[in-house]
């Protein structure tokens, strides 16, 4: 394996042959995800039980939207290049506190203002060590999170905070349509919002524009600063968006709401096909791998496989999704 | 470490000019400064952390150890997310067979194979360090939860884990002892053998690396298993100390490892760093974690400095101040264009 990219090494066969092979890898890293997610879901409705029941349906919408939102949000920060952003660990925890927290005693204006406020401290601490100071974002990142989950522990003592029985947060936390909840609408319309703002604005260009070539949008007369905590600022406003759903689903809020949202809403934008080298990638294929991870992880809790595994199976997952794109990136060079 | 490249013509001379040149060529700077600066406010407000030096160094040695196995990684340009679980996967392993030494041993060897998964993403399937090795981060971690069906598991041979918290030489419990080996082995690897200078050439730029001959991907494969062995080393020492093996140990260690490495001047883009910096880091944030703890800060506001020290260090190392500097200096040159369009 020592000499796997020595100049050495055997031409492949015909030029044709292993662009072909390149192209069939290269479209299933992007696009596998529709066919994936649509035998998922065949396969969980043949064989699993419960699975089509109309409450667990809505239970599935439940669990995955706010870890969704977080996910559409996340892709811009996954197309800039830049990684992912570890820090919607306390970013959704925080806004959850503060809405549950801050309404219970000032309303809820004053209580998404606040809210608001932390994210934009979040993006503007996450964006300027990214974008300005040229920082490693997983590290940065590391340190945000811990940073904001100390504060956040530090103001709220730890405690859980509980919201009145009947006020405005509970009553969109019920809501539903149909079997719909409300949270999945919100994750429907930001979908759309953000899926609009990466293909059709300026800046969505331009996050994409950086995650192809850094250097190249910098010459071309970008403040790639201002994108980059762009992108960081729209990953924190989803985040925010994530913990009102979340807080609204279960009335309460508490420091440790957010545990796991980075893995699953990664795992969500990988198997959705972004590249976790930058550049490429959808909002919406991001949707279908946020229900692909929804539905899989629902299927394993039906099944009564404990949650160690379910965290195994993530895990190997994206693992196995980034090789996929890595294996086509590495044959296409050829 | 002290490679001797020649500078050119311009060299600077003198006494001066070569404490110049070696200081530009040392990249401990920054964990000195902090180093210093800690050991003189805990010296003014908490001098109790200093004086009970045994319980600082085994603080000190338990951040350490990751720290040192991570710096052969981050050496090469690479990351290991995935010590913290590796520590957990590790010791449940290890309190899982009821035999010590064989115990020991299976952790160890799953520690290398660890390494072995990871360096193969990396090396051969080509995914990225931070990307692959957070994946089996938490692979792991539900590892650990399936082998200890979610909860603690105790040691077996439970005198052997009490034996062990014992002071061994003078006032050094055999975990210090253990950690200054692992610093003296790792310090020797990378500075003496031609396996571990090379790790700095892997960093410096591969695909020079590649052309002098070099086999990258055996050097990564080495790597990660070091860093693998050494976390797993980390969790047969806590499960002896602790006597039980916790499937969530380690979380609290990644940020503090991390911060160690990257605040004793490793550069995680690769080639440049040294393993002393490592010491000089973990011992800047074990000094600092024992005085808070002896003022009573709990440990998640504990997080808050060690967050914020990790931020600084990320942020001001050269290149990031070369990047401000440039990004100043273009908005400075727009501003002042502008007028006159």
């Amino acid at each position: 394996m020592a000499q796997q990219t020595a100049p050495s090494e055997a031409e492949t066969p015909t030029q044709s042959e292993s662009s072909r092979l390149a192209g069939v890898l290269t479209w299933m890293s992007q696009n596998g995800i529709f066919i994936f997610t649509a035998i998922l879901i065949l396969f969980a409705l043949i064989f699993v039980d419960g699975f089509g029941s109309l409450m667990n349906i809505t239970d599935v919408f439940h669990r995955a939207a706010p870890i969704g939102i977080v996910a559409v949000g996340m892709t811009f920060v996954v197309i800039s290049g830049n990684y992912l952003d570890l820090s919607v660990v306390a970013q959704v925890a925080t806004s959850g506190v503060i809405l549950i927290a801050v309404s219970n005693n000032y309303g809820l204006f004053p209580a998404i203002l606040a809210a608001l406020a932390a994210a934009m401290l979040f993006a503007l601490v996450n964006g300027t060590a990214v974008g300005i100071f040229k920082a490693n974002a997983v590290i940065v990142t590391l340190a945000t999170t811990f940073i904001g989950l100390g504060l956040l522990r530090l103001f709220s003592g730890g405690s859980i905070f509980f919201g009145p029985p009947d006020g405005p947060v509970r009553t969109f936390g019920l809501g539903k349509i149909g079997p719909i909840p409300y949270s999945a609408i919100v994750l429907i319309i930001m979908t759309i919002v953000l899926g609009l703002i990466l293909n059709r604005t300026n800046f969505g260009f331009l996050v994409r524009s950086f995650g192809v070539n850094e250097s190249a949008t910098r010459l071309g007369g970008t403040n790639t600063a201002l994108v980059i905590i762009g992108a960081f600022l729209v990953t924190a406003v989803a985040a925010m968006i994530a913990g009102f759903v979340l807080a609204a689903f279960s009335n309460t809020a508490v420091s440790n709401d957010g545990v796991g949202y980075e893995f699953r809403a990664l795992a969500a934008i990988i198997v959705g096909g972004t590249s976790v080298f930058g550049g490429r990638g959808s909002v919406y294929r991001t949707f279908l791998g946020v229900i692909f991870v929804s539905v899989l992880t629902n299927i394993l809790v039906l099944s009564g496989i404990s949650f160690g595994y379910q965290q195994v199976a993530l895990g190997v997952l994206i693992v196995l999704a980034v090789s996929l794109d890595a294996l086509a990136r590495k044959v296409a060079q050829r | 470490m002290s490679s001797t490249i020649s500078l050119g013509t311009d060299e600077p001379t003198g006494t001066w000019g070569r404490v110049r040149r070696t200081a530009s060529r040392r990249t401990e700077g920054r964990g000195i400064v902090l180093l210093t600066f800690i050991i003189i406010m805990v010296a003014l407000l908490e001098p109790l952390a200093l004086t009970a030096y045994e319980v600082t160094l085994g603080r000190i040695a338990l951040i350490g150890i990751v720290a040192l196995g991570l710096t052969a990684v981050i050496l090469m340009g690479e990351l290991d997310l995935s010590v913290a679980s590796t520590l957990a996967v590790a010791g449940v392993i290890m309190a899982s067979i009821p035999d010590l030494a064989l115990g020991i041993v299976a952790a160890l060897v799953a520690g290398l194979v660890v390494g072995v998964i990871n360096a193969f993403f990396v090396a051969v399937i080509g995914i990225n360090s931070f990307i692959a090795t957070l994946g089996t981060l938490f692979a792991l971690r539900g590892l650990a939860f399936v082998l200890s069906n979610e909860a603690p598991v105790s040691l077996a041979n439970k005198d052997a884990g009490i034996a062990f918290g014992q002071p061994l030489v003078g006032p050094l419990t055999p975990r210090i002892l253990i950690f200054i080996l692992v610093f003296i082995a790792i310090q020797l690897f990378v500075s003496r053998v031609k396996t571990g200078r090379e790790f700095f050439a892997v960093g410096g730029n591969r695909q020079a690396a590649r052309d002098a001959g070099i086999p990258v991907n055996k050097r990564i494969f080495t790597g990660f298993m070091i860093s693998g062995f050494v976390a797993a080393l980390a969790g047969v020492i806590n499960t002896l100390e602790r006597t039980t093996a916790d499937p969530t140990a380690g979380s609290t260690v990644l940020l503090a490892s991390f911060a160690a490495a990257i605040i004793g001047g490793n550069y995680l883009k690769g080639g440049r760093g040294s393993i002393v910096g490592t010491l000089i880091g973990a011992a800047s944030l074990g000094i600092l974690q024992v005085a808070l703890t002896i003022s009573g800060v709990q440990v998640p506001i504990q997080q808050i400095y060690i967050g914020l020290i990790l931020l600084l260090a990320v942020t001001t190392d050269p290149t990031s101040l070369r990047a401000v500097r440039g990004s100043l200096r273009t908005f400075r040159q727009s501003r002042m264009k502008t007028p006159d369009s």
